[in-house]
């Protein structure tokens, strides 16, 4: 955990600005079927970090939009500096001095980031000189290092995500709302990122920092509220409370872990790469000469930031990109030239990386959404035709093996929670005996009890002989999984490490280049 | 305070980069006079760069060019309007009507009224109700069809000069010339002078009965790029465009700039409707629009979504389209600058390394040249799609570098944010 650095002259020249106390009193929020809050009590400091954790799920999202205005609460009051306050858009949040830093960017790549942070606020600094010298301003009061003209498109992860800060800060906001704001980040910029709100603490600011990292909350935190299933239930101040007893107070159980048992890796190679590159249209290189082996019985971790080739490598295994050069084999065969289906018809399942684009049809029944990938295959069809009764009773026997909570196998992929479609997906793709399963981010975005059913099933299928490469952006699943982890770099492969004897952190440095490959 | 001295460095590495955007207009421009007048004096061909050609261009390219910039405004904001032809026509129709009866000026605001009424229209379809916005663009073109029809064989076939399909002797609008710079620069354009006649041939047709609908367009193109790049407005209409859901976070009511937007699209396309009626020809006529708005569409795009972009695109429409009506024989040297066109291009993609790309424009560039050399005219079935062929291809050159608004185009709904 890093030492908190003392707080950097923010005395001398800077007046500091008191932010107000912020309270949430018995906020409750119904919507049709389901209770997303009730009984919400939060008190958040003057100038302090509040962290609020939680499980997905547990109701966090929704406290957030009710204090940012985007949702009204049903009971309950909001009180900003002993005022009473209802919100009835994000506009009159902001008017009172409250931000939002949305987990899911909400810049517009074609705009520069400084039009990017004058939108909606034209009026406190008009959209031309002055308001380029209050965004240079800002940047250089908390070291945000920004430049008002790049275009946000430009722009890596770690700076949009300060471009979002300096944009809330632009509006004069005193109280910030951070939505799992480390998510997207490696470690070395999580560090950057609380050095950051460290500077914004000093200045004044009060921050509700929204996290299911237990690690970085008891880094950052002066204060933390659990939440578990739409309600707080319980405080805590960090230094007094472990990172164990945080996480059952979370879950009000305990915690699944990835870890995987004894090893299963046989000698057979299943997937092996050789040479694969990767150039795109303009002749930069995509991949750069990436080789490895998968063997039967293992799982191969990729970690890398996002964008550095991962969705490329996918799409190469998976026939869906030619690559420029190199060799594929599949077994003994060479896969090179193969098409995707041919591949699928193979033995190779795909967990593709978002699942409402690439997964599944969405507006259609669940044995449809079976069918998919498998339309060539029993029991999808018979002949030329979609065998209907084989597919259904095939999609059965996936909602129960599975545990896909759900209706019945009619109902629409849409009306199912995330982790339930995953499932669903991770069931499809298990069927018809593959050899070879490319997961990407198999967990992303599910619930931790769907969470432990994925790794289980991830594991009972390395346990029967699959080869599996797994690609994730959650760093102890990929430790936790892993036989074997290749760090992935602007498309090359620049190291290789074991999990047994590696810690989140020498990945992140890795990832990052900072490391020794 | 250290901000100051930021404050100089980063303004002028903006302006660097527009400065440098400025040249590179400049620059295509002075290129393409050249290279046509070298064509004009290689083949004798007097007209391609003749003072009438040019004022006919511009008389052709003007209703594209509103068609163009009513595209713009409503995709900025992330609207496809495909209906700007069905406007057009119901700008035509509202500027015979209220210029019939009530003079022409009203008749330039009633032509724009029709159109904002498509353009509500489509508003109301697309943004309100989330209708697929080709499917909403495509039954207002039909509509718009239908009801001028309709609408002016209930009302026209009573009027003086009227008739089911027509209504003609509408009053006209001032045409404006400049005195004595007119005539000393049409006898220059005579001259048949290396590049100083083709530049003077521009310049008469700039200077010489020029409508005042043209210089009103003029003054629409810039007052666009001003309120779209340089007001808070502006920002606001293009983040709907870029990303809605951002925009709404930040406070930004998006449907109404959608529906400003789309609104001021309709207008626009109306305007140019009105230009058909009454200053490129003397009356309305049904379908008058004949695809222009669909042009004007082209034009925006190849123009990257940029106002001076699609002032560009839509002059070059307007170049060939004028050049065929006017002198077919023409349209024969008008190969070579398109032979010169592509070789220069695929010398360039050579340069850059793009190999294939170059040879394969090399040797359509070559074929023109052929063409070209071996023969004497262009067989009458052909010039007629000039305008269409040489769009198709300018289009098809350029895409790679087209960056249209990322959000053109969906259906959003409100409340998306968060």
């Amino acid at each position: 955990m890093p030492a908190a650095p003392p707080a950097p002259g923010a005395s001398s020249t800077e007046a500091v600005i008191e932010a107000p106390e912020v309270r949430l009193i018995g906020i409750g929020k119904r919507f049709p079927g389901v209770i997303a809050n009730h009984d919400v009590e939060v008190t958040i400091r003057p100038a302090t970090v509040h962290a609020l954790i939680g499980e997905n799920g547990a109701g966090k999202s929704t406290l957030m939009k009710i204090l940012y205005g985007v949702q009204k609460p049903d009971d309950g009051t909001i009180e900003v500096g002993g005022t009473e306050r209802s919100f009835r858009t994000p506009t009159d949040a902001i008017g009172v001095g409250i931000g939002m830093v949305f987990q899911h960017f909400m810049l517009a790549d074609n705009l520069t980031a400084l039009e990017n942070a004058v939108l909606g606020a034209e009026k406190l600094h008009g959209i031309g000189d002055k308001a380029r010298a209050e965004f240079e301003s800002i940047s250089e009061r908390y070291g945000f290092g920004l430049r008002p003209d790049v275009l946000v498109e430009k722009l890596g992860v770690a700076d949009r995500q300060r471009l979002e800060i300096l944009k809330v800060l632009f509006r004069g906001a005193k109280v910030l709302i951070l939505d799992e704001p480390t998510a997207v980040l490696v470690p070395q910029e999580v560090d950057a990122l609380f050095a950051n709100l460290r500077d914004l603490r000093a200045h004044g600011h009060s921050i509700l920092f929204i996290s299911h990292k237990l690690d970085e909350v008891l880094a950052i935190a002066d204060d933390i509220t659990v939440m578990r299933r739409g309600t707080t239930v319980g405080s805590a101040v960090p230094g007094e409370v472990t990172k164990q007893e945080l996480a059952e107070m979370m879950v009000g159980s305990e915690l699944p872990s990835p870890e995987t048992s004894e090893s299963t890796v046989t000698d057979v190679v299943q997937l092996s790469l050789s040479g694969v590159t990767l150039t795109d249209d303009a002749g930069r290189d995509l991949l750069s000469d990436i080789s490895f082996d998968i063997h039967r019985g293992e799982i191969l971790g990729i970690a890398g930031v996002e964008g550095n080739g991962q969705a490329e490598l996918v799409e190469t295994v998976m026939g869906m990109r030619r690559l420029t050069s190199g060799r594929i084999l599949l077994g003994e065969e060479d896969v090179t030239d193969w098409d995707t289906r041919r591949l699928r018809e193979s033995g190779v399942g795909y967990i593709p990386e978002d699942r409402h684009r690439h997964g599944l049809l969405l507006d259609s029944p669940l044995w449809e959404n079976r069918i998919l990938g498998h339309q060539t295959r029993p029991p999808s069809v018979k002949g030329p035709w979609i065998n209907r009764s084989g597919a259904r009773k095939d999609t059965r026997r996936i909602v129960d093996e599975y545990d896909v909570r759900t209706p019945g196998i009619d109902t629409v992929a849409r009306a199912l929670s995330g982790g339930n479609q995953q499932k669903l997906i991770i069931g499809r793709e298990m069927s018809g005996d593959p050899v070879l399963l490319i997961a990407s981010h198999p967990t992303r975005g599910v619930d931790v009890g769907a969470q432990a059913a994925i790794w289980s099933h991830i594991k009972r299928a390395r346990h029967d002989g699959l080869a599996v490469l797994l690609i994730s952006a959650d760093l102890d699943e990929l430790i936790g999984l892993s036989d074997r982890i290749e760090v992935i770099l602007r498309g090359r492969m620049v190291g290789t490490f074991d999990p047994a004897g590696v810690t989140p952190k020498d990945l992140g440095a890795a990832m990052t280049g900072g490391g020794e490959a | 305070m250290s901000t100051t001295q930021v404050d100089k460095s980063a303004p002028s590495e903006r302006a660097r980069k527009i400065g440098g955007m400025y040249r590179t207009y400049w620059l295509v421009m002075l290129v393409a006079v050249v290279a046509l007048s070298l064509v004009r004096i290689a083949t004798g061909a007097d007209d391609i760069t003749a003072a009438n050609t040019l004022r006919a261009a511009i008389l052709s390219a003007c209703p594209i060019l509103l068609a163009g910039m009513g595209g713009l405004w409503s995709e900025r904001a992330g609207i496809v309007n495909i209906g700007l032809e069905g406007q057009m026509l119901l700008g035509t129709w509202g500027a015979a009507y209220f210029t019939y009866n009530y003079g022409p000026w009203v008749g330039l605001l009633g032509a724009a009224a029709m159109g904002a009424l498509g353009g509500l229209l489509h508003g109301l379809a697309t943004i309100t109700f989330g209708v697929d916005h080709i499917v909403s663009g495509v039954a207002i073109n039909i509509i718009g069809l239908g009801a001028t029809t309709f609408l002016a064989e209930a009302f026209f076939s009573d009027y003086q000069y009227g008739g089911p399909r027509q209504l003609t002797g509408l009053d006209g609008l001032p045409f404006v010339t400049v005195p004595g710079l007119s005539d000393g620069l049409k006898s220059l354009n005579d001259q048949g002078w290396f590049v100083i006649s083709d530049l003077a041939g521009l310049l008469a047709a700039l200077t010489t009965k020029v409508s005042v609908v043209t210089i009103l367009i003029a003054v629409i193109v810039v007052l666009t790029a001003w309120i779209l790049w340089h007001t808070s407005f502006g920002l606001r209409l293009r983040s709907c465009g870029e990303n809605p859901a951002a925009a709404e976070s930040l406070g930004v009511n998006v449907y109404r700039y959608k529906y400003v937007a789309v609104l001021v699209s309709g207008g626009l396309a109306g305007l140019g409707g009105a230009f058909l009626a009454l200053v490129a020809a003397s009356g309305f006529t049904t379908n008058q629009s004949n695809g222009r708005g669909y042009i004007g569409l082209a034009a925006m795009i190849f123009g990257n979504w940029n106002p001076f972009g699609t002032l560009g695109a839509s002059l070059l429409f307007g170049y060939t389209d004028a050049l065929r009506l006017r002198s077919p024989s023409a349209v024969h040297a008008l190969l070579l600058v398109v032979a010169i066109g592509l070789l220069a291009y695929a010398a360039w993609r050579f340069y850059q390394g793009a190999r294939t790309s170059a040879i394969v424009l090399g040797l359509i560039g070559a074929a023109f040249l052929v063409w070209f050399l071996t023969t004497d005219t262009v067989p009458r079935e052909f010039t007629g799609m000039t305008p269409y062929v040489v769009t198709l291809l300018v289009l098809a050159l350029a895409s790679q570098r087209l960056r249209p608004p990322a959000a053109d185009g969906q259906v959003y709904r409100k409340g998306s944010a968060g």
